[in-house]
């Protein structure tokens, strides 16, 4: 009986390693690759022909660093405008650079000048509009990959934020429209301030230690809790029955 | 024929273990060189390095402590042979796969491999299952052998008289040895966190498998993550405290130690309080409730008191103006003690609340883990291969 219990632990465990092998991680891990590596030091030309290295900015000041292209006919006038309007509001203790650059080596510095007019924000000393020669360099840095669609004459590419901390670490980066608490985030995060975070319950999320409730802000215990106390449960049953199995022999 | 065989497999543990142990301090020198940038190496190396280091340490002197309670556990009742050799078929392999890992497919996350580390890929693809399968291969031959150990106390100690309960009455009828009574209590502990690795593994191959569309509690992995590393570390001491209460006084030449109702009360709280001293491990948590943190100080030190204070005391009086016989055996136990003690008193100061707040992610912590590992556990198994190499010793079981 015994003998039998352990050849199927180990048929079992062979069967899950072999199992194992043949799986490719599909996980979506976007926004942490490239966390805590240092940005490519890319040269830049902001407003007025200034010539500048990246970490020049952000020796001074953290940088938000918002990846665009003028010609863009879909998210990229969308995020600005957003990002915009939320920094409208003092969200975070922080201080910071917005620097808009072009990702498109067509784009010339007046496209970019004009882009700031459109914005409102030529006269806003926090936002610098900006292009680049180094552009390749910068995008593998930040794990940016925009992809040339010739048929739509467009770039197919994410609306990417990507914050930076005064070292010239990336700390933090944001696909996508994105909330002022995701942003106050950011900025707290490229100024080193601790930001507790949690990932919120979803649906895919089936064992968490507790259900959040947005509506009441209250934790209720979940089933993930009973988990943590399952293999204590398991083991006490384990040495029950293996004590009441044997107990003939017992003297 | 039986103990003959019982011999030849447990000397073949400890040569395993005497060469994966020197191979490791090679490794462990490697790190501290590194560290003091006396030489220069990738970060991929020193993790890679790190994390080999980290687990085979562990399942090294895990292994030691159980072959050696397996070797003694013969005195009192017949263990199985073949679960004994399933076991360091297991661990064998288990080492194999965790080295390939580690040094042909680079994975680095540290042996407490911290959720979501293992399933962030920034090694080869087949290192993560190759990792966390080494964990299941290794943990599989371990529980076989713990279950088997257990199975074979409890056909001859009622699991009442296994855990001692007895003396909690006065003039109790039967004795339960000590060793034994902390052997089961320790092999309890181990299958629990056994129990938890198994748990822990086929949540993180649940989400590995199942493409994006299921993922894990973070908190809940990490409890899990340090339910199982942080015990399974501890009952690897507690394996050694069994073996000191067999040999120590028969190796001075002093009558056997006794269980009274103090020492049956000592470990069967430390029972509780080992499963439950790992929520120490969270504190920076803050999505943990304050409850656990509460519970993960008051049981870290309470773990530590019962254990080590009937211990301590144990020894002492044993050496105390006695005249014993002095052997490199009962030195490396005595000298094991005390370097458990120190390492120990570490492990309080950093289970404090207000300096964990300090000392965590600091050197304080393998410090201190090294002190009562390096300069604890791992004499209590030295000695016991003295004694067990030792003719003069020989004749048992
Ligand atoms: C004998 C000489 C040894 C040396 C020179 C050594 C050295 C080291 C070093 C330098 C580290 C990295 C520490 C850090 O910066 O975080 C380390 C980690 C570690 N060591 Fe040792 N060590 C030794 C013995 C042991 C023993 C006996 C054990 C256990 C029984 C052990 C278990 C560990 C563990 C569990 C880690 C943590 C690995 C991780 O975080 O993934 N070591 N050791």
């Amino acid at each position: 009986m015994f003998k039998r219990i352990i050849l199927s632990f180990i048929a079992g465990s062979f069967f899950y390693c072999t199992a194992a092998f043949g799986q490719v991680n599909q996980a979506n891990w976007k926004e942490d690759a490239n966390i805590y590596e240092k940005v490519c030091d890319a040269s830049i030309t902001i407003n007025k022909g200034v010539n500048l290295t990246l970490s020049q900015l952000y020796n001074e000041k953290p940088v938000l660093l918002a990846l665009i292209f003028t010609r863009c006919s879909g998210i990229c006038n969308p995020f600005l405008l957003q990002l915009k309007e939320n920094l409208q509001f003092k969200i975070s203790a922080g201080e910071f650079t917005v620097l808009v650059l072009s990702f498109d080596p067509r784009d010339t510095r007046e496209d970019m000048e004009l882009l700031s007019e459109r914005l409102g924000l030529e006269n806003n000393e926090q936002w610098l509009f900006a292009t680049t020669g180094d552009i390749e360099k910068l995008n593998q840095s930040v794990g940016f990959n925009p992809v040339w669609d010739s048929t739509r004459s467009q770039y197919d590419h994410d609306a990417l934020l990507v914050g930076i901390n005064k070292d010239g670490y990336i700390t933090k980066k944001l696909i996508g429209l994105r909330n002022r608490q995701d942003l106050a985030q950011m900025i707290n995060s490229v100024n080193n301030i601790f930001s507790p975070s949690y990932r919120l319950p979803n649906k895919n999320l089936l064992f968490s230690c507790f259900n959040y409730n947005p509506e009441t802000g209250k934790n209720t215990p979940g089933l993930g809790l009973l988990f943590l106390a399952l293999p204590a449960i398991v083991a006490l049953l384990l040495v029950f029955g293996i004590s009441y199995s044997v107990r003939q022999k017992q003297i | 024929m039986e103990s003959i065989k019982l011999r030849k497999i447990t000397s073949l543990w400890i040569l395993i273990v005497l060469v994966l142990f020197i191979v490791n301090i090679v490794l462990g020198i490697l790190m501290r060189l590194n560290q003091g940038e006396i030489i220069h190496q990738s970060p991929i190396t020193f993790y890679a390095n790190m994390t080999t280091h980290g687990l085979t340490q562990i399942g090294i002197w895990f292994v030691a402590g159980m072959a050696a309670v397996n070797y003694l556990l013969q005195r009192y009742v017949k263990t199985s042979y073949s679960a004994n050799v399933v076991a360091m078929v297991l661990t064998v392999i288990g080492i194999l796969m965790l080295w390939a890992s580690t040094y042909i497919g680079k994975f680095h996350a540290g042996w407490t491999f911290l959720y979501p580390l293992p399933l962030k890929i920034m090694w080869a693809k087949w290192a993560t299952p190759m990792f966390l399968g080494s964990i299941l291969v290794m943990g599989v031959g371990w529980l076989t052998w713990s279950v088997s150990m257990m199975t074979q106390l409890l056909k001859k100690y009622p699991l009442t008289r296994a855990l001692a309960w007895q003396h909690f009455k006065k003039n109790p009828s039967t004795q339960t040895p000590p060793f034994i009574l902390i052997s089961m209590i320790t092999l309890i502990g181990i299958i629990a966190c056994l129990l938890g690795a198994v748990l822990l593994l086929a949540m993180y191959s649940a989400e590995y498998f199942s493409n994006g569309t299921f993922v894990n509690d973070a908190l809940l992995m990490k409890n899990l993550t340090f339910f199982f590393g942080h015990t399974i570390a501890n009952e690897m001491l507690y394996l050694g405290l069994a073996v000191i209460y067999e040999l120590f006084p028969e190796v001075g030449g002093r009558p056997k130690w006794k269980t009274t109702w103090y020492v049956a009360l000592a470990w069967n709280c430390t029972l509780v309080f080992i499963l439950t001293a790992f929520f120490h491990h969270l504190y920076m948590d803050f999505v943990q409730p304050v409850g656990f943190q509460i519970v993960g100080q008051i049981a870290s030190y309470m773990a530590s008191l019962p254990a080590a204070s009937v211990t301590i005391f144990s020894v002492l009086v044993a050496v105390y103006r006695t005249p014993i016989k002095w052997s490199l055996t009962n030195l490396l136990f005595f000298i094991g003690v005390a370097g458990w003690v120190i390492g120990g008193l570490g492990a309080v100061i950093d289970v404090t609340i207000t300096n964990n707040f300090v000392l965590h992610n600091t050197l304080w912590v393998p410090a201190h883990f090294h002190t009562y590992n390096a300069l604890g556990n791992v004499l209590f198994s030295l000695a016991f291969f003295h004694w067990f190499f030792n003719p003069i010793y020989q004749g048992h079981p």
